[in-house]
Order: structure tokens, then sequence, then C-alpha cells
């Protein structure tokens, strides 16, 4: 089938043409307001909507397998659950309660191709690592997670993204996801994707509870096409942290659409967007603020950086702030420009070839969201993943990454 | 041959300002050489110019290195060779670590020269020798590139690199300002510690201070775009005394 197939369908064809029944009715009714998404649907301006509803593919998506191995990690093999850790507790729904209010016509969709929503519960002190593997070519593959971090917990979930053979297919991916009063997630995507792998639209919702964390750090490397939408409300008190670093080559259209909603008091955001653009990429940092009128003594800090590594790369950064009340903080800004000219002449007259120096400028524009994420073993696989995707090779020299040495060395003679 | 380096009859522009008017210059290997001038007269273009930095634009005239016109050779291959500069304001590079770049310099340069690179631990050993020395901060061997130093740890930081580069031809452009009294100490014996007969200093410099310390063979005086009067340490105290106005054109 093509997605573009849907257009102009009523609910119950949406629903009958992925096989489902009434559980998913709310969000195909939704969809038949909405629209398939175009050119001209606000959320898909930058990226190329059309050619990926125009892909021939076949439906993947498969009920409920009968066993679920047990395993360290959560593993997701073409949306179906086949691995999981006894550290989480795990279920799966026809359906749950979506956002009919959210801005993506794909979340939509998604929750009705989906054959169902995998639902994990996470409580204190859990650190969920989940895998998700793509193995099937030319196919449509839905599916969705619904997250609850249980009120009060201190977790963090680490996701990766693997392929092995889904050449040519559309991952339609996303999660809605819960995070109770006071409790904190540190969440942590990183997915390399190359041209000649699968595509992927991911859509998510998050739901950040009062006086709840959500620290948000997402890593996007590689020459294909793909976004991450997302739509995080947040309650009294509660925090959001965003970060996104994308490095894209090749003709990638690839980025982040986000809106973050200050619905409760006191709220705080804070997202930075980092972008490296190579060869013929476009990067999409299209992200909103909105604070509403209960959202007295918001504070929302919102920042884009791009480096344009050749002429034909492009950066779409659009932040935005849409304001409601007076009393509140806030602040946005957005620059795209080169490496700076006067470091690389500094790193160059200490005898640094010019490519080894413009190399270590974009490696610490990079470091920065690297480095504050959490964990030194999750930091070296950025690291790695990032030079791999970078360099195409990996080149990590031990001296940056780990300080293992250094502090054998400065401790000698103590 | 005795001259490390002869500057002859240079001419040089930024943007669309010519700021050296055919300068000449010649640099003898084991002398410290310093250069004084007023403000704006063109010494931190001539040290730019040694180096090969993007904003000079060199309009005539030779900078011959070891006897060969490095004018159009890039600044790495300059550093290669054994030209370091220690600029008046060194650059602040964030993300990138102190003893990773260093380090890189380094190897960078060994590799040039035919030698085995150093390993992290080889490497770090030595580095943390030559900070103790100069009584820098431990830290600032894990910290990023002079982010956030101070501008004496900075000018320190620039002493550091020289120590573990070992160049040829040193060129110190206002290493002294804003040292305090122990840095200024601290600084002034890193450069006599690389003092061996066959290198060659030009120290840019507006106080006496630290030429009590690092004691140079000659002094130029620099103006508009010129040097105007060559001539021995004694030079110094006469300059104190009456100012650069007191000197016609050599
Ligand atoms: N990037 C630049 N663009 C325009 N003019 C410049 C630039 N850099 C230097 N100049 C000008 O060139 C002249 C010489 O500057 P230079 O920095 O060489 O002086 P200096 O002798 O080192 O002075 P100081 O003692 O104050 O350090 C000055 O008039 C300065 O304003
Ligand atoms: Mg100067």
């Amino acid at each position: 089938m093509k997605l573009s197939d849907l257009k102009q369908r009523t609910a119950s064809e949406i629903l009958a043409a992925f096989g489902r029944d009434g559980a998913a009715a709310k969000s195909a009714e939704t969809l038949e307001k909405m629209g398939l998404p175009s050119k001209k649907t606000e959320a898909y301006r930058y990226g190329d909507i059309e050619a990926v509803l125009e892909m021939d593919l076949t439906i993947a998506s498969e009920p409920k397998p009968a066993e679920i191995l047990p395993s360290v990690q959560l593993i997701i093999t073409d949306g179906v659950v086949t691995h999981a850790p006894a550290s989480v507790k795990l279920g799966y729904s026809k359906a749950i309660p979506a956002d009919q209010g959210h801005f993506d016509p794909l979340y939509h969709l998604g929750h009705v191709a989906s054959p169902g929503v995998w639902e994990i519960e996470i409580q204190d002190e859990v650190y969920l690592h989940i895998i998700h593997r793509f193995t099937k070519p030319t196919s449509l593959i839905p599916y969705r997670l619904a997250v609850h971090v249980t009120p009060g917990s201190h977790a963090a979930v680490y996701e990766q993204f693997i392929d092995t053979g889904a050449t040519g297919s559309l991952v339609l991916y996303g999660y809605d996801l819960f995070v109770g009063r006071d409790a904190t997630l540190k969440m942590v995507k990183n997915q390399t994707l190359d041209s000649g792998s699968y595509q992927m639209v991911a859509s998510h919702r998050c739901e950040v509870g009062s006086a709840a964390t959500l620290d948000l750090a997402t890593f996007d490397f590689g020459s294909a096409s793909a976004l991450q939408m997302m739509q995080i409300a947040l309650g009294a008190h509660a925090h959001v942290e965003a970060s996104h670093l994308l490095y894209a080559s090749g003709s990638a259209k690839r980025g982040t659409v986000s809106k973050i909603l200050h619905i409760g008091e006191g709220s705080t955001s804070n997202q930075q967007a980092k972008s490296i653009l190579g060869e013929k990429a476009r990067g999409i940092f299209d992200a909103l603020i909105k604070v509403e009128h209960s959202a007295r003594y918001t504070k929302a800090h919102q920042n884009s950086k791009a480096i344009l590594l050749e002429s034909g790369a492009y950066m779409a950064s659009r932040p935005q702030l849409e304001i409601y009340i007076d009393e509140l903080e806030a602040s946005h800004g957005s620059t795209t420009g080169q490496l700076d000219g006067k470091q690389l002449f500094y790193l160059q007259s200490r005898g640094i070839s010019a490519v080894e120096a413009k190399r270590m400028l974009i490696q610490a524009f990079a470091n920065e969201l690297i480095d504050a994420v959490d964990g030194e073993m999750i930091r070296e696989i950025l690291h790695r993943d990032f030079d791999e995707a970078f360099y195409g090779q990996t080149r990590v020299e031990c001296i940056e990454t780990c300080h293992g040495c250094e502090e054998v060395v400065l401790n000698e003679g103590v | 041959m005795s001259n490390m380096m002869e500057i002859k009859d240079l001419q040089a522009k930024i943007g669309d300002k010519k700021i050296l008017n055919g300068l000449n210059l010649t640099l003898e290997k084991g002398k410290v050489h310093a250069i004084m001038g007023p403000n704006g007269a063109g010494k931190s273009t001539l040290s730019k110019a040694i180096v090969g930095h993007y904003d000079i634009e060199v309009l005539g005239g030779e900078i011959l290195y070891r006897g060969e016109n490095i004018v159009d050779k890039e600044p790495e291959e300059r550093a290669l060779d054994g030209i370091f500069l220690s600029f008046q304001h060194p650059v602040e590079v964030a993300g990138v670590n102190n003893a990773y770049f260093l380090r890189t310099a380094v190897n960078a340069k060994r590799r040039h020269e035919g030698k085995d690179e150093l390993n992290a631990a080889e490497f770090l050993r030595e580095m943390k020798k030559q900070v103790e020395t100069l009584g820098m901060k431990p830290d600032m061997i894990s910290r990023s590139l002079n982010e956030g130093f101070s501008g004496g740890e900075k000018k320190r930081n620039e002493i550091l690199q020289m120590q573990m580069l070992q160049p040829d031809m040193i060129v110190l452009d206002e290493i002294d300002s804003g040292l305090d009294i122990d840095a200024l100490r601290a600084v002034s014996e890193g450069i006599n510690s690389m003092k061996d007969g066959e290198r060659s200093f030009l120290v840019i410099t507006h106080y006496s201070r630290i030429l009590d310390y690092i004691k140079p063979d000659y002094i130029h005086v620099l103006k508009d775009g010129k040097i105007v009067h060559t001539g021995g340490p004694e030079l110094v105290a006469q300059l104190e005394e009456e100012g650069y106005e007191s000197l016609g054109e050599a």
C-alpha cells in the first residue's frame, strides 16, 4: 500500500485499511479531520513528506508474539517486543487514550496503524536499554509504546536503533510518555541512519507531571531523511531539558519538530539544538514553546546553533515562542554559520593541519551535548557513533573521552 | 649561516590599510631580540605576518627563515618547521581539551620530524611536569583550551605550548602584559630555559621589566610599520626616559 491512498478516506475506511476495530476509532476520527500531511502542513514544511507518503510498502506489523524472552535489554524487532528485562512491567493494549490535541497527523496515524500499544512501566532506579531492530525490507512498520514512569521514581532510558535489512522501509514509531509526579526520567536516543536504509517518522507525546523532570537528549547522525516530532506538556513546576545533536550529510532532510506546552504554573523548559550539516543536507529545528494562561512564572529558553560545512547545506531553524502571560522569563535564539576562523588559525599556528583543525572544532561543537549525557559508557558510544558518521571510521582518542590515564598520570607521586 | 630570520622590505596590509611599510629586520641565531614601539605601530601585525595569519596580506618583500622565503607557506607548515608565536590575545576554544589539543600539535611536529608519536600517558607526564614548573593549576590540563582562563593563565598556557613544542624561532607578543609578579618570573624562567645558543627570540613588549629577566641582545624600535632604530640593551633605559618621539629615522 501507499499511505497516500488514505487521503480523503473516512475514519472507518482508515481503520479498515489497517484491519483495526473500534479501539483506535478516536484517533482515526482525528486523522480524518486533520487529513494526511502534505507540503502545506506546518509541521512538515521542511521535510519531504509527499515522497514518504508515496512509498510503496507492505504492512509488516504482526500481532503480539507468543513468547517474550528474558534479556538485559528490551528488544523490539520490527515493532514487536521479542525480549524484555525483568526490571520493567510490560503489557500490551489494543489502544491507549491518545492525545487528540497532538499537532502531528502522523501521531494519530501511528495510533491507528499500530496493531496495539506496548505498555511499559518503569519504576525507581530502573535503567532501561531499548534496542529497536528493523529487519524487513520495503515494509510499513508502525508501532507505539506507552511508557509510564511511576511517581517519585528516578529512571533512565537509552534508545538505540539497528538496521539489519530494512532497506526501503518506513517506520512509524512513537511513544506516549508519562512522567509521574516528582519523578525524573533521563532519556537518550541515539540513531545513526544512512541513505539506503529505512526512513523514519517518529511522533512522540510526553506528559511531564507536576514537579517532574524529563531530560531528553537526542542524537541523530547520518545521510538518510528522518523526522522526530514531539509534543511535550508540562504540569505545575515540571521541567524539561531537551537537547538535540544532529549531524546530517548527503541529501538528508533531518531534524526535530517540537511543541513544548507550558500548562502548569512555574514550569520550566530549556531546549537546545546543535546541527552540523554537510554536503546537501537540510537540518530542521522547527520548535514552538507555548506558554498558556495557566502557566504563570514560567521559564522557557530555546536555542539553535548550526554549522554549515558545505555551500549546499542548509539549516531550517525556527525557534518560536507563543506567550499568553506577562509573568515569565523567556529567551530564544538561532545562529547559523561556519567554523570560527580565529580558532582554526590558532590550531594551525601550532602545526595542526587545516583538515585536522576543522575536525577538532566540529568535534568540540558536538562534544558539548555528548559530554552532558550521564554515564561514561553511553558517552563513549555516542562519541564513537558520531565519529563513525562523521569520519566514516572510529577515531576516538582515549584522552578525549576517558579521563582514566589522565587521572593515573595526574595522581602519580601524589 | 648565523641568521635565523631575515625580513626584507616587508610590505603588508590588513583589509585596505597598509600597516608594514618596508620593514627590515635580521634575527640572529641564539640571540634575543626585543621590539618596542608605540601602540598601533604594527608590532602584532609583524608577528602575525611571520606566522602567516589570514588577516595579513603581504604586498611585497620577503621573510627568509633559515634562508628560505616563507611568505607563501601555510601557517601549519611554518609551525612544523619550528616557528612559534605566543599571541597577544590567545583565543578561547570551547570544547577542545587542552591536553588533547597540545598532544595533537606535539605529535604533528614529531611526525614531521620523523619521530615516534607520544602516547597519552607519556605526553601527560611531560605536560604535567611543565605545568608544575610554570606554576599553573593542574586542572588546566583537562579544561577546554583557554576557555575561561584569566589573562595571565592564557599567557602561561602559551609558554606551556612553547615548551612542549620546542620551536626554534620564538615570537612573543606582549607575553608580559597582565602578568602578576610571580607569573612574570615563572614565564621569564620558562623562556630562559629555552635558550640554548641556537634558538632565536623576538620579544615584543612595552615594559623593561621582562627584559631585566630575559636579557635581550638587541633592541629594535618599530614605528609606523618600520624598524626605525636598533641598539643594544642600553636603549631600554633611554626609551623609558625619553619615549619614542625622541627617536628619529634610523
Ligand atoms: N583586523 C584589523 N582590521 C583593521 N585594522 C587592523 C586590524 N588589525 C590591526 N589593525 C590596525 O593595524 C595597526 C597596527 O596594529 P598592531 O596590532 O600591529 O599594533 P601593535 O603595534 O601591536 O599595537 P599594540 O602595542 O597596541 O599591541 C593598528 O592601527 C590597528 O588598528
Ligand atoms: Mg600588539
